[in-house]
């Protein structure tokens, strides 16, 4: 570069600010480097194949075309002015020319000539120009960056201003790079640590200033700044619009992970994912038994083969239970399950006309009543039958009605079977009928109608339907309880496994200690064999030394 | 000195018009019973032969010349094209090589003087575009000057370019006795070719000094119509 007169005449000396422009497709245009676009379009240059065609050559015949044309840049340079100046092939000094020309690094806003192509390139080039200031030919640019489409224009007056010659971006400084700051970032940016404020920020109450959580707790305020003057801004309130929004599969997501653990927020929240600590919670209270799941999360674990909405009737149905006066119900049904128990029935072993009639009363809506029945009708049949018993038990000794009454419709319907699972067909119709005058129960209630027609007028209405609801929850009692027992027998089970586990563990170390007495009796024996054979050995040692005849040596040792 | 030949040495190239086009200049000057046809033009060397007939023809009729000038005008063409084409197939030169190339001639009432250096190794110059241009910045609008120009350096490259295979010849006959000297002086390789290193050497600028700029400017004359009949006079003379 040294060698390159830039510009012979004085003119480059001069503190005079020119403003060039180039188009912006040029503006990868450095005047200290080669760009590969020039690489590409004069490869001769720069494929080493002559010996007078090499990139430094190359250069100078830029760097001197353009600052030739920027001597005077109103006047459009032809290559007729440069080639004299120049030594070269004029066939490659043209090819060079023509290239700086149509990429606009010369010319560009001169004045056109007489040749008409020309005049359609610059009209084609002037809707995307650019500024360029320029001290001199060597000095620092502005350019716009590749990628920013719109070209940037440098207002005249940093030009005009000749003191303000220091204002100037480094060489490489891109669009992004200088003017990134005035870009205004979406999210929340923390006002002291930079970083952004995802999961929720604090407020500066007097002023616009916010800092991140971390910044708050680890107590930086920033200048001036007290802590009682900020204000916590959850992230929900930012994310309101998508928070709102659930599907199905988050809220079984939500409801799966609240089950399996609890309401640790943190991990329920990491489990659904989608969705923030503060959304789960909120939905969660949102839904219809949110809260009895919650409850119930910790203290029944997760009920195989239950689902979230199961578990949350149950929840209602035991709750209800409580309400009732019903305990002593209980413990009859405590008596009769360990009765049944003996015939060694699961309990979700169904019966197959139970589950059509669960079909129909879940369709009749969802009032607490009919829920209870629903429930009662889950539970196996001998379960249900006991249930029905000890409640007509307990009715019966309650208001000193006759058992008979009921007696007499057992007995009628028994009559006409005789096989052995005749007594469990009668306490399955009687639980029909209990569940069949549950729902008369829900019409009176609903009509308002005293008198219905009933089939079993024999009974009165009012103890069949308080026999019904006794029956219904003695039965889901009685269920509560067998799950209690399993539990009870799993627990016992897994007792058992540690302590078998714990012997067998101390079996092993007796084992052990046993083989290690062996080893040190071994080794405690060898040791003796070895102590007697150093005897015999001294002994023979002596011997040897008095048939030699040393009786002195021998004196003197028995002295010393 | 020699150029580091090591690192740019090339295979001889084959004779051949070193330009883009493979054209070849063709100039008729003939004269029959006192009519003077005078003319240049390239001609691309591949064509069939049949074709200079029917130039011939057709130039003579366009012109309305006597027919005697048919056959001279044919033979002159063929006697040309055979001249270039017995240069065909022969090693030019080797390497670099880097002409001056001298242009001082007058069309009609232009006058042109002109000097640059020519790369014969460039098989992507065109002078006849380099013509265009040249007329372009220089405001020429006569369009006879371009196509003048751009057939004076033709000739002058035919030349160097003749010059350089007899060059070549030469030197390999020589080198029988001699070994291993692979490279051609410069000097001896026709014409006066430049001294590529201390043109084109790190130590040295590709930008000329100041005062030779007017050595290669172009210089372009216009003359008067009576400055124009003195020298058509004067070069009449001369041609007799």
């Amino acid at each position: 570069m040294e060698t390159t007169p830039h510009d012979p005449t004085s003119k480059p000396d001069e503190p005079e600010l020119d403003l060039y422009t180039i188009p912006s497709h040029s503006s990868w245009f450095l005047w200290d480097e080669i760009h590969e676009t020039e690489k590409l379009a004069l490869r001769e240059f720069f494929d080493g194949s002559s010996f007078s065609r090499t990139p430094k050559i190359y250069k100078e015949y830029r760097d001197f075309i353009i600052n030739k044309y920027r001597e005077e840049p109103s006047r459009r340079l032809s290559f007729t002015d440069v080639r004299k100046s120049l030594v070269g092939d004029v066939s490659l000094l043209h090819k060079v020319f023509k290239f700086l020309d149509e990429r606009g690094l010369i010319n560009f806003g001169a004045p056109s000539g007489s040749n008409t192509s020309l005049v359609v390139v610059e009209d084609g080039e002037d809707r995307s120009r650019i500024k360029i200031e320029s001290v001199v030919p060597n000095a620092v640019r502005v350019g716009a960056s590749p990628n920013s489409p719109k070209p940037i224009c440098v207002p005249p007056n940093v030009v005009d201003n000749a003191v303000e010659s220091g204002f100037k971006f480094l060489p490489l400084a891109s669009y992004s790079d200088v003017f990134g700051d005035l870009v205004k970032p979406k999210g929340l940016i923390c006002g002291n640590c930079g970083g952004i404020c995802d999961s929720g920020h604090y407020k500066y109450t007097k002023g616009e200033f916010i800092i991140c959580i971390n910044c708050f707790k680890s107590q930086n305020y920033g200048e001036n700044r007290s802590m009682d003057e900020f204000k916590l801004n959850e992230c929900a309130e930012n994310k309101g619009s998508n928070g709102a929004i659930w599907t199905e599969a988050e809220t079984l997501l939500l409801l799966e992970s609240v089950l399996k653990h609890g309401d640790d927020w943190e991990l329920v929240a990491q489990n659904v994912q989608t969705k923030s600590k503060v959304d789960c919670i909120l939905k969660l209270i949102e839904l219809p038994f949110g809260e009895l799941v919650l409850g119930s999360a910790h203290k029944y674990g997760n009920y195989g083969g239950l689902n979230g909405s199961m578990n949350g009737t149950k929840q209602v149905q035991l709750s209800s239970f409580e309400r009732h006066e019903a305990i002593r119900l209980e413990g009859q049904c405590h008596e009769q399950i360990n009765e049944r128990e003996e015939n060694g029935d699961t309990v979700d072993q169904g019966h197959p006309s139970k589950r059509q009639r669960i079909a129909s009363l879940s369709d009749a809506g969802s009032s607490l009543m009919k829920q209870v029945a629903r429930i009662s009708t889950m539970v196996g049949s001998q379960i249900t039958a006991a249930a029905a018993e000890a409640a007509v038990t307990a009715l019966c000794d309650e208001n000193s009605f006759p058992r008979e009454i009921f007696d007499v419709e057992e007995d009628h319907i028994s009559n006409g079977l005789s096989s052995p699972t005749a007594s469990y067909e009668a306490e399955r119709l009687l639980i029909a009928v209990a569940c069949h005058s549950l729902s008369f129960y829900e019409a009176l209630l609903l009509t308002e109608t005293a008198n219905t027609p009933h089939k079993r007028d024999d009974i009165p209405l009012a103890l069949q339907i308080r026999a019904s609801i006794a029956t219904a929850l003695g039965a889901a009692a009685a269920r509560a309880k067998l799950l209690a027992e399993q539990e009870d027998r799993e627990v016992e089970n897994l007792v058992a496994i540690i302590i078998e586990t714990q012997m067998k563990k101390l079996h092993h170390k007796i084992k052990h200690f046993e083989d290690l007495e062996l080893i040190m009796e071994k080794e405690y024996a060898e040791m003796e064999e070895l102590k007697d054979c150093l005897l015999a050995e001294r002994i023979g040692v002596l011997q040897k030394a008095i048939n030699a005849g040393i009786s002195r040596w021998r004196d003197h040792s028995v002295k010393s | 000195m020699k150029p580091p030949a090591s690192t740019f040495s090339k295979a001889p190239v084959k004779f051949r018009m070193p330009t883009a086009d493979n054209l070849v200049p063709i100039r008729l000057d003939i004269e029959i019973d006192g009519q003077r046809f005078k003319d240049a033009f390239t001609w691309n060397p591949s064509d069939p032969d049949s074709e200079v007939a029917v130039f011939a023809k057709r130039t003579v009729k366009d012109l309305k010349l006597p027919p005697a000038f048919i056959t001279q005008i044919a033979s002159s063409i063929q006697s040309q094209l055979a001249e270039f084409r017995s240069f065909e197939g022969q090693d030019m030169y080797t390497g670099e090589k880097i002409v001056p190339i001298k242009l001082d001639l007058r069309v009609n009432h232009t006058l042109i003087k002109d000097q640059f250096l020519w790369d014969l190794n460039n098989f992507e110059s065109d002078p006849e575009e380099f013509a265009r241009t040249f007329c372009r910045d220089l405001g020429i609008e006569d369009p006879e000057v371009g196509p003048a120009v751009a057939f004076a350096i033709r000739e002058q490259l035919f030349e160097v370019a003749t010059q350089s295979v007899a060059s070549a010849r030469e030197s390999r006959l020589s080198k029988k006795g001699r070994r291993g000297f692979e490279y051609v002086p410069a000097s001896k390789a026709g014409g006066a070719v430049l001294d590529l290193v201390k043109l084109f050497g790190h130590k040295s600028s590709v930008v000329r000094k100041r005062k030779e700029w007017e050595v290669y400017e172009p210089i372009v004359d216009h003359l008067s119509n009576e400055e124009v009949d003195a020298l058509e006079a004067r070069e009449e003379r001369n041609f007799r």
